[in-house]
């Protein structure tokens, strides 16, 4: 309801600014700041300052790759997965040719085969039923949905699940990255990923003109691509890999289990260096965890500075289990498919890596099918 | 929602600083990348390594 239609809420206006929340999560980065600087990691302060101005972003700019999405497959407007192909360009002028050409730096790569395919095609499923992937996930539940609460939560306990499937899906074959700078070099591969994405950009102009739809993003769209781009570059300067999300919520879901009494560092993925790294050391010692921190805290300041916060009521149950429900299978997927829209697609295909196109179009069907199981659940298709 | 967020908020910060302050950190915060092997983002090795 608009304010415009209620006079009695212009005779007792409502608080814009929320400072209990506001305080408190621009409180709760500057304590990590300091508990990072103390053990000499400026690197972390950078990756935390740089997820909460993604945070922030995200909501202000209300750029969602589930809505995108759903508005291409459902109506063929193309405008928001334009905004998202652009977003991709403006993070591979930086990551191509700075994974190729500088030590130390590396760009998010993935082996193709089985694994990706089912990971990312069930994500697909579950962003749709939880109305969010990862990054939307984050910005929303720091936003104050207490819905996405829920699917964060269900999001961490399928990504642990995922990690202890994972080997046995990598045994079943593959092949190696496929790296576009392998083959053309730095800047020969960075024009081969820019050729892609003009193709996708194509590709989805032609299916919105034959739908006689928008294709022109708004400028929000713009905005949000142009910002989240450039934070990417940021990202990946300070954490030396592209940005990532769901590595963060299965770290957070193995040790939260392993609070509770479970034992997984016999489980094979947590034997693994990184995750085994992971799992014994401090959550503020891993890049995708301090960017996920940083974006609750920069939504949830956006959201507090702008109106009362989390005053929404709860949603209905069959809404909830939407959340559950997509929450379970994006962890799961996610873990199997390498990474969600931000780790795999944006980041795999800002590195020039096949594997973030085929991580797309496994996802896609997935979005597919998400969508039309979401009347199921009281939820729109649109 | 407000109350239930809050009382959320509260317990995961605690546990986070908590969690901080008793586990081995200090030096560049890492990926799963970094390390030697890795062939994704979640440190997964290469298919041509798991064949050998």
């Amino acid at each position: 309801m608009s304010v415009a239609a209620t006079p009695s809420v212009t005779a007792v206006p409502a608080p814009r600014l929320d400072w209990p929340f506001l305080i408190a999560s621009c409180l709760a980065l500057v304590v990590l700041i300091a508990l990072v600087l103390l053990d000499g990691q400026p690197a972390a302060a950078a990756l935390l300052i740089l997820g909460f101005a993604l945070g922030a972003v995200f909501l202000k700019a209300e750029f969602s790759f589930t809505a995108s999405w759903r508005r291409l497959i459902v109506r063929g407007q193309a405008d928001g997965f334009l905004g998202g192909l652009l977003l991709i360009a403006i993070a591979a002028a930086a990551i191509v040719p700075v994974a190729a050409l500088v030590p130390g730096f590396g760009g998010a790569i993935a082996p193709i085969g089985p694994s990706l395919i089912v990971g990312a095609f069930v994500f697909g499923i579950g962003m749709q039923l939880a109305n969010g992937c990862g990054s939307g996930t984050l910005y929303t539940a720091g936003g104050g949905s207490g819905r996405m609460i829920i699917t964060l939560a269900f999001f961490i306990a399928g990504s642990v699940i995922g990690s202890l499937h994972l080997p046995a899906f990598l045994r079943r074959g593959g092949i190696d990255p496929i790296l576009a700078s392998n083959y053309f070099g730095p800047w020969g591969g960075l024009a081969a990923t820019w050729a892609s994405l003009a193709v996708a950009a194509l590709i989805g102009i032609a299916i919105a003109k034959r739908r006689g739809v928008s294709i022109t993003p708004s400028p929000k769209i713009v905005f949000g691509a142009i910002a989240i781009g450039l934070l990417c570059i940021a990202v990946f300067a300070a954490g030396h890999h592209p940005w990532s999300v769901t590595f963060g919520f299965t770290v957070w879901g193995a040790k939260i289990a392993t609070l509770f009494g479970a034992d997984l560092s016999h489980a094979e993925f947590w034997q693994w260096a990184g995750p085994k790294r992971a799992l014994g050391d401090s959550i503020l010692s891993d890049t995708s965890s301090l960017t996920d921190l940083g974006m609750i805290f920069g939504a949830m300041a956006a959201a507090a500075a702008s109106a009362p916060f989390a005053r929404n009521p709860w949603p209905p149950l069959k809404s909830l289990l939407a959340a559950a429900v997509g929450g379970l299978l994006m962890g799961w997927g996610a873990r199997l498919g390498f990474g969600c829209n931000i780790g795999a697609f944006i980041g795999g295909v800002a590195s020039g890596s096949l594997h973030g196109w085929v991580w797309f179009l496994a996802a896609l069907p997935g979005c597919m099918i998400g969508i039309k199981l979401r009347p199921l659940f009281g939820l729109s298709r649109e | 929602m407000r109350l239930v967020y809050a009382i959320v908020f509260v317990i995961a910060f605690t546990a986070l600083v908590a969690e901080h302050l008793t586990s081995p950190s200090g030096g560049r915060p890492v990926s799963p990348e970094d390390f030697v092997g890795a062939c994704a983002p979640c440190g997964a090795p290469c298919p041509s390594v798991q064949k050998k």
